[in-house]
């Protein structure tokens, strides 16, 4: 009966409940949206860090890492991939060679990190294999009398390997792709011209076109420009086994783009028997041993059935090698818990509002209940319940809109390309796309009935202390 | 009666709803400011230390360098060039620097490095090389002694965390370890007893290095070892030396830390075999605005050769500035939803007062009262309303501001690490009042004046007759 009543009450006054309900649907649905969109892009951290950089749990000999001690290798004779292999809950397991070195152009060095790789296997770790950048080569599938190295896009870059040219062949594909013939024409200023590298490129199109002009057409010239050197050679250096100084030349196998910065510009993946044969390495040998594990839950378990059963070596999982992404995913959800609230309390006010504005209306109805014998429990519940209702609507409608949204965007994603090079700089896409879990909704509608009661405690109270006497004879 | 006391007058008859809608604007920018300065605040730092440590405000170099910072883009370092600098206003120094990247090697380990010639004496006007020296090392053998000492059991806990790393001032090791401020005396004084760090500096001429502190430790190299820098000269040459380690510095910036190895700018010219030229020229200004810097750069430039270049601290740090950017777009989003919600609050108010005084407004009209005073009174009402919500929303907010920026926020302990991992500062300072508290006001002042649309139609299409009956 309570709760019939205090629905009816609430469709007493229509427009001024409909404003509150607005304001709760508006506020839950950009709230679902912003939550949605940070988890979005965590998530999509989350899967390029597992999937393409690190996997789950990467061992290494006693001390490598913290000596960096090139010396320190495992042994395929002690048998140790086929024993780990076999434990339970490992998806997959591959051994992997590492030296540090140099990589160098005829113009331009960088610091690198060379990995020795057997690339059919690593296919069942990681998805690298899946980011060639299309028209650059391929992931060590074709035949080469010559060793073969696989760059990231910000090392070919670096290297100036991938170059930037504006010709007729790119002012007709842009004039295809509907950019208005002024901006053509002052492109071909530059026609012809090889830019070595993409700042240069970026200064001379920027001082070229007007700032709107390069908002709406600059990425697609960046991308149209974007050129990669075929049969491009590089040469790495580094130290073999014995101390001696190596250098060899590469082809460029390929060149993979996962938007993080920091990995592309220093991991560099050469065949191992390559690797081996120019380093001096026994081929039995090797640094580290990455594996893949089908549940993310048993990292933990995992990482210490291994660490109990091969005391000589380093365990990592990626809590332990990544301690970022271990913080986020844990401490990500009071985040958004965080978030929800403030928006929860700044709509408490309206809420607050409305309902004080309730009881003052009703103050001769309120008394005139009570002197006909209306426990207060009773009117303390008619009134809670109603500010429940108006948030409980209001955040209903929010979630379903917010739910949508999330839906619609997530098919296409939001491209934020004008700060995709700072975002990649921290490993983030600038491409994002929203998702959203189920408990989260599960999640709000608790905060937002918490939020109902609590806004209606004061107002409530007032109409508890009304002396139903004087309360009947206010007008 | 003016029609400002009327209004005021108004606001007061229901105070309870007034209160409350001032909270509701007041939460808004109060949480708005603070957040603000927070965020602003922390870029800010941020920049700043990327400028002193590294960039400098402005830096002459060959106009090919930034885009492509090979030794062959270089240029020459003339006594002339260097008057003429000096000779601008607002200038107080010139610093030379020879930027290159070597492979850096002791024993059998190697790492790619960012060699940095340097003038030992001049550098101190823009970074202060010699104040970032390690000055207290918590390796093994101290971390023992220290904790057989007499610190208080607090810090000796924290003394695992930070195992291994090192402080350059009293002030960051006060911090990791959440030492207060009355006792910091004598605790340093145990932490100078036991865990000194004995370091050297550079001299022009003589072929010593100083190594960042990460760096160190990588290439397992102390005070008096030798490394052997390895990279490519200029024209094609090679460039091969070897340096005794001088000193070990700890840069805030764990990126250049595990990388940085400077050198005196001279001795360095002479490993790249480049004598006499530089690849970059930091000048060290007086006033460092925004605009001052601007206007500065076209005079500059005009003294230069052609094939020279000036460029600013924006310029430089154009990928920090993106990031920032980014960053500082999704707070002003949250902002935004915090602001739609609290709209919508004030809207439901202005609803509310206007069906309440309904009669009220029909009945001053009936007495005569002309529609556009009544309009005025109403709209002064809530313009009042609006003006104590932003007022007393600043108000509190003010020295919260003034608090964090003299106090900033700390990090201690286990969390400072994970920050220092993170390759952040624990430290997050607020930004004292600037053109963010303007904003703030100027966004509530928007809500009002839409909220006010409603009460002033409903006003102006009155009808006397039919409002009387409310």
């Amino acid at each position: 009966m309570i709760w019939k009543t205090a629905w009816k009450n609430v469709w007493r006054n229509r427009i001024r409940s409909l404003v509150v309900i607005a304001s709760v649907t508006v506020g839950i649905f950009a709230g679902i949206f912003a939550v949605a969109f940070m988890n979005g892009m965590i998530a999509q951290r989350f899967d390029a860090a597992i999937d393409e950089e690190i996997s789950h749990i990467q061992i290494t000999g006693k001390d490598y890492v913290l000596n960096n001690d090139p010396q320190i290798m495992m042994s395929r004779e002690d048998n140790i991939i086929p024993s780990i292999g076999s434990l339970s809950g490992i998806s997959g397991i591959v051994q992997r060679t590492l030296v540090t070195g140099m990589a160098g152009t005829a113009s331009k060095n960088a610091g690198v990190q060379i990995v020795g790789i057997a690339p059919e296997k690593e296919k069942e770790i990681f998805t690298l294999h899946k980011t060639i950048i299309p028209g650059t080569g391929d992931y060590f599938e074709r035949e080469s009398k010559f060793d073969l190295a696989l760059i990231g896009q910000d090392l070919a870059k670096e290297l100036n390997i991938i170059r930037f040219v504006i010709d007729s062949a790119v002012l007709i594909k842009l004039e295809n792709q509907k950019v208005p013939a002024e901006i053509l024409t002052k492109l071909s200023v530059i026609s012809g011209k090889r830019f070595p590298n993409e700042k240069k490129f970026t200064s001379v199109v920027t001082s070229l076109l007007s700032k709107s002009e390069l908002r709406e057409y600059g990425q697609l010239i960046k991308k149209e420009a974007w050129s990669f050197r075929e049969n491009s050679r590089m040469t790495l250096t580094f130290l073999d086994m014995d101390n001696n100084q190596v250098s060899s030349v590469f082809r460029i196998a390929g060149v993979y783009d996962i938007k993080n910065a920091m990995f592309e510009q220093v991991q560099v993946f050469v065949r191992n028997d390559v690797l081996c044969r120019l380093a001096g390495i026994d081929e039995n040998s090797f640094h580290q041993l990455v594996i893949r594990i089908n549940d993310l839950n048993q990292t933990v378990a995992i990482t210490d059935e291994i660490r109990s059963g091969w005391p000589g070596l380093d365990v990592r999982n990626w809590k332990e090698l990544q301690p970022d992404l271990a913080m986020m995913t844990d401490y990500v959800h009071q985040i958004y818990g965080l978030f929800m609230g403030i928006i929860l309390a700044a709509l408490a006010f309206g809420i607050i509002n409305t309902m004080l504005m309730v009881v003052l209306e009703r103050t001769r109805e309120l008394g005139m209940l009570t002197a006909i014998g209306m426990n207060k429990r009773r009117v303390f519940s008619m009134i809670m319940l109603e500010s429940v209702f108006l948030s409980l609507i209001g955040g209903v409608v929010g979630m379903i809109f917010g739910w949508l949204s999330v839906l619609l965007s997530a098919k296409n994603g939001i491209n934020f390309a004008q700060y995709a090079e700072g975002m990649e700089a921290f490993g983030y896409s600038a491409h994002i796309f929203p998702e959203i879990t189920f408990s989260f909704f599960i999640l709000i509608t608790i905060l937002i009935i918490i939020t109902g009661i609590a806004s209606s405690v004061y107002p409530a109270l007032k109409a508890l202390r009304l002396d139903p006497a004087e309360a009947i004879r206010t007008e | 009666m003016s029609n400002y006391k009327i209004a005021w007058r108004n606001l007061w008859r229901n105070k309870r709803r007034t209160l409350i809608t001032v909270a509701s604007v007041f939460f808004a920018i109060f949480f708005a400011l603070i957040m603000r300065s927070l965020q602003l605040g922390t870029y800010d730092h941020m920049f700043r230390n990327a400028i002193e440590s590294y960039t400098g405000y402005l830096q002459i170099q060959h106009e090919d360098f930034w885009d492509n910072k090979i030794v062959d883009n270089t240029f020459s370092y003339t006594p002339e060039l260097d008057q003429a600098i000096m000779s601008l206003e607002n200038v107080t120094g010139t610093v030379p620097r020879f930027e290159s990247f070597a492979l850096a090697s002791s024993g059998a380990l190697t790492k790619g490095v960012l060699v940095m010639g340097v003038d030992p004496e001049k550098e101190s006007l823009l970074s202060d090389i010699r104040g970032k020296l390690v000055k207290y090392k918590l390796n093994d053998n101290n971390i023992e002694a220290l904790k057989n000492s007499e610190i208080p059991q607090e810090t000796k806990k924290n003394l695992e965390i930070f195992r291994g790393n090192s402080y350059s001032s009293n002030s960051s090791l006060a911090i990791d370890f959440n030492i207060p401020d009355k006792d910091s005396s004598s605790i340093l004084e145990i932490f100078r007893k036991y865990a000194s760090f004995r370091n050297g500096y550079i001299k022009s001429g003589e072929p010593g290095v100083l190594i960042g502190d990460k760096l160190a430790l990588y290439l397992k190299a102390g005070i008096g070892d030798t490394i052997v820098l390895l990279g490519q000269g200029y024209h094609g040459t090679t460039a091969a030396g070897k340096y005794r380690i001088n000193g070990i510095v700890k840069l805030p910036a764990p990126d250049l830390d595990n990388k940085i190895v400077y050198l005196p700018y001279d001795v360095c010219q002479e490993l790249y075999d480049a004598p006499g030229m530089l690849t970059s020229l930091a000048i060290s200004i007086r006033e460092n605005g925004d605009k001052k810097i601007n206007s500065m750069i076209p005079e500059i430039r005009s003294k230069l050769d052609p094939q020279l270049k000036v460029m600013g601290w924006q310029e430089m740090n154009k990928l920090m500035i993106n990031q920032m950017d980014a960053d500082s777009k999704s707070g002003m989003i949250m902002i935004f939803i915090l602001y739609l919600v609290i709209a919508f609050g004030v809207f439901g108010t202005v609803l509310m007062m206007t069906a309440e005084r309904r009669r009220e407004f029909g009945v001053l009209v009936a007495i005569g009262m002309q529609k556009s005073k009544l309009a005025t009174v109403v709209t002064l009402e809530m313009i009042l309303m609006g003006i104590l919500g932003i007022a007393s929303g600043i108000i509190a907010a003010l020295p919260v501001i003034f608090y964090g920026y003299s106090h900033p926020i700390r990090f201690h302990g286990e969390m400072a690490k994970m920050y220092e991992d993170y390759g952040m500062e624990a430290i997050m300072p607020f930004l004292l009042p600037d053109m963010y508290i303007l904003w703030q006001a100027i966004v509530v002042a928007i809500i009002v004046l839409i909220a006010l649309v409603y009460p002033l139609r409903k006003i102006t299409k009155m009808q006397v007759v039919d409002s009387l009956k409310a």
